[in-house]
């Protein structure tokens, strides 16, 4: 194939890749409140990389601020306090975080109510903030 | 300058499309005092777009539940108050990209429209950004939205 066709094929599947990505996979779960890390605030104390399932990587800089606001079956769920989170596939959703063993095992996305977990969950060392 | 005048035309053509496409309307600090109070019980979304050459002429409606709020111009900005709950933003360009949100009463929130490579051509698509970063580009933007009563 002559490099000048091999180039365009090369253009033609980025932008096909980048009009159809897949949908956030996710599934419906209950967030409960739950006692007594409820309304708990915490640090990250190390960056975090995250690899979800839709392709668009996630990091989360060390020092990131956060608050339980509630437990779904895989783990604690903690809304960032001073920026956003989102998982981005053919959409993009506002998403929490959810912590489990000291990991990052997924996403809570609040307006779906559901869960999208990553395929490897990632270190997520935290860090409870006792001073306001 | 080219002596051509066919190429020195197409370059005032080009020219006057790309100033035309920014948008033109007051300063952010210059309407500030216009701009109301939030009501008890609603929430505040600003939505923008930073000014760039990079698709500048594509301008597409921004969408807030379903409803056209606005349009997504370079450099531009304008704001919706809604009652609480889940909210999605779209825009009409080729490729639909919505943002899913919360928004809670008393709260602003901001949202920038970003232009990207769709399958043929440009799209513009919303995405979530953290207040800081939302109310420091706002505050460099025009506002394009609708008029505000004086204050």
């Amino acid at each position: 194939m002559r490099p000048r066709v091999s180039a365009a094929w090369v253009c033609l599947a980025a932008a096909l890749a980048a009009g159809c990505a897949s949908e956030v996979q996710r599934q419906s779960v209950e967030l409960v409140a739950s006692q007594p890390e409820q309304g708990r605030r915490y640090l990250t104390t190390a960056a975090v990389e995250a690899q979800p399932e839709s392709g668009y990587s996630r990091s989360i800089r060390a020092g990131t601020e956060f608050v339980a606001i509630g437990r779904v079956a895989a783990g604690l769920v903690l809304k960032p306090t001073q920026t956003v989170l989102t998982v981005e596939g053919a959409h993009v959703h506002e998403a929490y975080a959810v912590h489990r063993d000291g990991q990052l095992v997924g996403f809570y996305l609040p307006v779906e109510r559901a869960f999208a977990a990553l395929p490897k969950p990632v270190s997520m060392p935290l860090q409870e903030k006792t001073s306001p | 300058m080219t002596k051509n005048p066919i190429t020195r035309r197409l370059a005032v053509v080009a020219m006057v499309a790309l100033l035309s496409a920014c948008a033109s309307g007051p300063k952010h600090a210059e309407i500030q005092s216009s701009i109301p109070a939030l009501k008890a019980g609603e929430g505040r979304l600003y939505v923008y777009r930073s000014s760039g050459m990079f698709g500048a002429a594509i301008q597409p409606n921004v969408l807030v539940n379903g409803k056209v709020v606005g349009e997504s111009k370079p450099g531009g900005f304008f704001f919706v108050d809604l009652p609480p709950g889940p909210v999605e933003v779209s825009t009409s360009t080729e490729v639909e990209k919505k943002l899913s949100l919360t928004l809670d009463a008393g709260q602003t929130r901001y949202v920038r429209t970003t232009v990207g490579l769709g399958v043929i051509v440009y799209r513009v698509y919303p995405e979530l950004v953290d207040n800081a970063e939302g109310a420091k580009a706002v505050a460099e933007t025009s506002y394009i939205g609708k008029p505000l009563a004086r204050p």
